[in-house]
């Protein structure tokens, strides 16, 4: 079963995210797909409380920040991929740090087209975005580029998916399919 | 008249096509609508020109109602996020949100789009 998961910032979905992945996974494989690519301390700090949320919960994690599929080279196929995030791993992708954050559209492309192939070959997988198309300001183009490519892959992920919820304030709006806990 | 609303790129006029059929479509860039399409695209671009040119974008729907009374309209929901710095941003939010209200207390249907997907309001 594939989950699609969108929603504002800190509002509960990497939190529904594990538990969705936990209740897919029964006494499958578990895979974290750690999708942050740390730049600063900031980041660092970010990966250490995520990383704490989720000890005990039984996850192998695959260090993915970019090329997603490569991380299913050795993984079991049948287990339980959690991948948070779609928004990392496009940023990743569209603003390379080693070319100096100079936009590469292609990338996010191929990023968008990753990550549908990625929910096609797993057995279970659960995707979390994020939500930022509902506010009153005008982006610079690097802004709006990344907002139209973000929502291009959300509106994919959420075709391909069997299941797609907007959590909001640690409430879940189910869109399509059934909640699985 | 049928009210689509959501955020920026999530699927508004697709959905339009799709589920209505809409061949004819006005896409707002200015303080005037050509309600003869069958359906007015960018609402949330009409009411920032109303802002800038003095205009009251609800007062110009409420005058024209026998125009769009069929019609399929689609507006951003802008209105969500933070408030913003400047006074026309401030007050373009407010005014969108605004006659979003009364547009959607006028229309038979209500749909928010979110990823692409149909969440029925009304």
């Amino acid at each position: 079963m594939t989950c699609f998961l969108s929603g504002g910032a800190k509002n509960g979905k990497s939190t529904l995210a594990q538990n969705l992945a936990v209740a897919l996974s029964g006494e499958g494989k578990r895979y974290y797909v750690a999708t942050m690519i740390p730049v600063d301390e900031e980041d660092r700090e970010r990966i250490r409380r995520h990383i704490a949320d989720r000890a005990g919960l039984g996850f192998e994690t695959l260090e993915c920040g970019r090329d997603i599929l490569a991380c299913l080279n050795g993984a079991d196929l049948n287990g339980t991929f959690l991948i948070d995030s779609a928004t990392a791993l496009l940023q990743n992708a569209l603003f390379p740090a080693e070319k100096g954050y100079r936009m590469d559209p292609d990338a996010a492309r191929k990023c968008g087209d990753d990550l549908i192939a990625f929910v096609g070959r797993v057995h279970n997988a659960v995707v979390v975005s994020d939500y930022l198309y509902s506010d009153a300001a005008r982006y610079d183009v690097a802004t709006e580029t990344y907002r139209r490519c973000l929502a291009d892959i959300d509106r994919s992920l959420a075709r391909a998916c069997d299941t797609v919820i907007e959590v909001s304030a640690g409430n879940n709006i189910v869109h399509k399919g059934v909640l699985p806990i | 008249m049928i009210l689509v609303i959501g955020g920026a790129y999530q699927g508004k006029l697709d959905f339009a096509k799709e589920a209505f059929g809409v061949k004819s479509v006005f896409s707002c860039a200015g303080a005037e609508i050509d309600f003869s399409k069958e359906c007015v695209d960018h609402i949330e671009e009409f009411t920032l020109a109303c802002i800038r040119e003095n205009v009251d974008p609800i007062a110009y729907f409420r005058e024209r109602k026998e125009l769009w009374k069929d019609s399929i309209l689609i507006c951003q929901d802008i209105f969500c996020g933070v408030v913003p710095l400047g006074s026309d941003m401030r007050a373009w939010r407010q005014t969108t949100g605004r006659l979003c209200q009364y547009l959607s207390g006028e229309a038979e249907r209500v749909s928010r789009i979110f990823c692409g997907l149909e969440q029925r309001l009304k």
